[in-house]
């Protein structure tokens, strides 16, 4: 039965037996561990890193890297918080989608870096990691957007229940991260162009002879990427309320690891944005778990939150080797069996 | 008479100040196999990048169907019918055959339906008459798979003219067999198809006619029936080449040097006995799939054997490491040079001096650059490596020279016994001549050489005796001086097991 499913889906369920064991292990550890407040802690927090770990593997992906991810979020929550704050009547789409474009605009920066100057990813988002940050610093004056000063609206939108399953609330925030991801994964799966994603990944020389414009392709995932990060800015300021010139420092390697824990190969051409977001689930889930444990002082968290990402990760390497040994062998055997037969 | 599907008119390409192609001037008819046979560095592949319009030509013009059209990229190229199949396939190894095949498809909407898009590729796939799932990941394809996945992308956009590079170059007798009877058939059914090859015996067997270039230089062009082997060649290298697979000299002593007996590797290969005498050169043939390499691998100590035993120089070893086995005077020149062989962006001098840097540090710990450039400049002498200096990376050499370079690498460790995977795959005829003859020298001088050969005129010309391995079994061993090419494929197919 194993043979039949394709290798990306038996990695979603690797992850999510690594999930598991996890929840298992802290539910040993930590009292009154497993219940919904877990849950809904858990799905506030990641709805934000799960837009950006989407767009991060987009960019992966295609074999490149978006560290300036978190300085986009950091911009963009700000510039969207003092325009609603000049502006307190503008309605609440056409804000999101003042967002989003924000965002995207730093993708294109990056994109024509990346794909049109040639210049190395690493170096290009480093840079504009930077850059981009430096231009908040200027663009705020060392001011903070409050809390006080936001709409009701905004403030309330990512705490919204939207349903509950048992003590499970699904809240607004986390529901708009999951739809998006699907739609994504919805779009990469079954939309030619975004084949061409991994195939410029996947093998760039060849994507060239093909035909396939492969400048524009890695443009295009850079553009999404920072329209991701923009709409993830939008929530980080409706989440947080307070922003100040360090918003969304640090989310650009979170997002990485959330991608590659999530599955994603960081030399590009596969990956899923599924496997992203219960990456992005299962560092949070680590991470908050860690707080809790009565074992580990704050100073070591860091620590063994590293070690049990790579735990993780080496985790799924040899569950996929296993599966993928077990389809060969069984390939093999049906071959064999159709030569005799 | 129907009209030219394609043709290059006085076509000039430069690349600074290196001349690739001048003047040159090419027909293709709709149902022809066209030839073209050239040295390495001929201008082959920069024709090929032309047509494919990946370069665009400093001068000249192209006619497509009779009228003039600018071929201004990948895509130009594609819209005019003409696609290109490579030694290398290219493949994007995290996608399924189907999305291989389909990748730059754009006739069925925005929409994928996997489904639909297997079917298609499997009647594409039954079209070129062979079996494989188009579900299946291309990372775990054979690079004859491989191929068949380009040739059915080629199909898919309604190809014209396919333009084939070397591509039996790193297939098996049987799958060359067949990608050939596939070219036959696309001609058969009024495609254009370019065919280069260094094996002269399939152009005889496939083409209609045969073009020679020469340094970027049209020679001839001619109907197949006009051509011999040896006109072929002359042309192809200006000059006779006396020495073309000449048979070489027998210098093989009585001293066994490596001595194997009953060695099985688990599911790999079994049961395998032989020696390897001093100054001899043991050549083992057989099909892809043979598991000859591995067999060689095992010899150096990356996968050690499940059973049997390995003598060397008279005791019984067991080398469970690559650097026991290099300790012990054994060396290995892999078969990919890209992969396991040179380092390419790094100079030749370095190349070189790689795997016994330890021999070139001062007192102090520091490289001593002088000597390692002594020792490049003895080899480059030595083996004829043709290069502006020993500074150039090795990337930007023909692949003859990096096999010498390659070479000169596992020579500076002086070895006694030298393990070749096919030495002269992808090299012109010229530089293949190089190569046995640098074997042969090594040889003569006390060495000992185990070659994995795929190319059956250089296993009987160089070869003191043959070793015939099939899928994994020791098929036979033969002595060149009565072997012929039928009597090493019998084996080799599993026609007939010789009483070993």
């Amino acid at each position: 039965m194993l043979a039949r499913i394709p290798p990306q889906t038996l990695r979603i369920f690797a992850l999510l037996l690594v999930l598991f064991t996890v929840l298992l292990f802290f539910s040993t550890q930590v009292p009154n561990y497993l219940n919904g407040r877990l849950f809904n802690r858990i799905s506030s927090s990641v709805a934000i890193m799960a837009l950006i770990a989407c767009g991060q593997t987009l960019v992966i992906i295609t074999r490149n890297i978006d560290l300036s991810i978190g300085s986009i979020v950091g911009f963009v929550a700000f510039a969207t918080g003092s325009l609603i704050t000049n502006n307190p009547d503008i309605q609440p789409l056409v804000l999101a989608t003042y967002s989003i474009l924000l965002g995207a605009c730093f993708g294109v920066i990056n994109g024509l870096l990346v794909a049109y100057a040639r210049i190395p990813s690493i170096i290009v988002t480093l840079g504009t990691m930077a850059l981009f940050r430096s231009a908040l610093v200027e663009y705020s004056d060392a001011k903070s957007i409050t809390t006080n000063n936001l709409p009701t609206w905004l403030v309330e939108f990512p705490n919204t229940q939207l349903f509950n399953i048992g003590t499970f609330q699904f809240r607004a925030a986390f529901v708009v991260a999951v739809l998006v991801v699907i739609a994504v994964h919805i779009a990469l799966t079954r939309l030619r162009p975004a084949r061409k994603l991994y195939a410029v990944g996947s093998n760039p020389e060849a994507a060239e002879m093909a035909g396939i414009n492969t400048k524009l392709v890695v443009f295009f995932a850079f553009c999404l990427a920072g329209a991701l990060a923009g709409l993830a800015g939008f929530m980080f300021l409706a989440r947080f309320g307070t922003i100040t010139v360090v918003a969304g420092l640090g989310f650009e390697l979170k997002s990485v690891a959330s991608a590659v824990v999530g599955g994603v190969n960081i030399f590009g051409g596969s990956g899923t944005v599924i496997g992203a977001l219960i990456g992005a689930i299962l560092v949070d889930l680590i991470d908050m778990s860690l707080v809790r444990w009565q074992l580990v002082s704050e100073f070591w968290r860091e620590a063994v939150l590293g070690t049990l990402i790579l735990l993780s990760v080496a985790a799924d390497a040899i569950l996929m080797r296993r599966l993928i040994k077990l389809r060969v062998s069984r390939e093999k055997k049906t071959t064999k069996s159709e030569v005799l037969s | 008479m129907s009209q030219p599907v394609l043709r290059l008119n006085g076509i000039s390409k430069h690349f600074d100040m290196t001349k690739a192609l001048s003047d040159m001037s090419i027909t293709l008819m709709p149902g022809e196999v066209h030839a073209i046979v050239g040295e390495n560095g001929a201008g082959k592949s920069t024709m090929i990048k032309i047509m494919t319009g990946i370069h665009q030509p400093t001068s000249g013009t192209i006619d497509v169907d009779g009228k003039a059209r600018s071929i201004s990229g990948p895509q130009a190229a594609r819209d005019a019918g003409i696609a290109a199949i490579y030694q290398e396939p290219m493949v994007f190894p995290d996608l399924d055959v189907a999305e291989n095949i389909f990748i730059s498809d754009n006739s069925s909407g925005l929409l994928v339906r996997p489904a639909a898009l297997r079917n298609r590729a499997r009647a594409l796939i039954e079209r070129i008459g062979i079996k494989l799932d188009p579900s299946r990941i291309a990372s775990g394809l054979t690079l004859a798979e491989q191929q068949t996945v380009e040739i059915a992308r080629a199909l898919s956009q309604d190809v014209r003219v396919l333009i084939m590079d070397e591509p039996t170059a790193s297939l098996s007798a049987h799958e060359a067999t067949l990608l050939r009877k596939i070219a036959k058939t696309l001609a058969g059914e009024g495609v254009a198809v370019v065919y280069i090859s260094h094996r002269l015996e399939e152009i005889f067997e496939i083409s209609d006619r045969v073009t020679v270039i020469r340094d970027g230089n049209h020679i001839s062009t001619k109907l197949i029936e006009d051509v011999t082997s040896d006109g072929m060649i002359t042309e192809m290298v200006g000059r006779e080449v006396g020495n073309y697979f000449a048979k070489a000299a027998g210098t093989a002593t009585n001293e066994i040097i490596l001595e194997v007996r009953n060695l099985t590797l688990d599911g790999v290969f079994e049961n395998i006995s032989f020696d390897l005498h001093r100054g001899e050169v043991l050549c083992m043939a057989g099909l892809v799939g043979a598991r000859r390499t591995d067999l060689a691998l095992a010899l150096f100590g990356v996968t050690p054997p499940t059973s049997g035993t390995i003598k060397y120089k008279g005791e019984t070893t067991h080398f469970t490491t690559p650097r026991v086995a290099i300790e012990a005077g054994i060396a290995y020149v892999s078969e990919d040079r890209r992969k396991f062989g040179l380092a390419m962006p790094m100079a030749i001098k370095s190349n070189i001096s790689l795997a016994t840097l330890s021999d070139f540090l001062s007192p102090l710990g520091l490289l001593k650059h002088a000597r390692e450039d002594k020792i490049a400049h003895h080899f480059t002498d030595r083996l004829n490596i043709r290069a502006p200096d020993v500074d150039t990376p090795v990337s930007m050499l023909s692949g003859g020279n990096q096999q010498k370079v390659m070479l000169a690498k596992w020579l500076n460790l002086n070895p006694e016994l030298l393990i070749f995977d096919e030495p002269t795959r992808g090299i012109d005829i010229g530089a293949k001549a190089e190569v046995h003859d640098l074997i042969r020298t090594f040889v003569a001088d006390g060495g000992a050489a185990l070659v994995v050969s795929s190319d059956l005129p250089e296993v009987l010309a160089m070869g003191d005796r043959i070793f015939v391995m099939r899928e994994g079994h020791q098929m036979g061993i033969l002595d060149t001086a009565n072997a012929t090419q039928e009597t090493v494929m019998i084996l080799a197919t599993g026609q007939l097991q010789e009483a070993v």
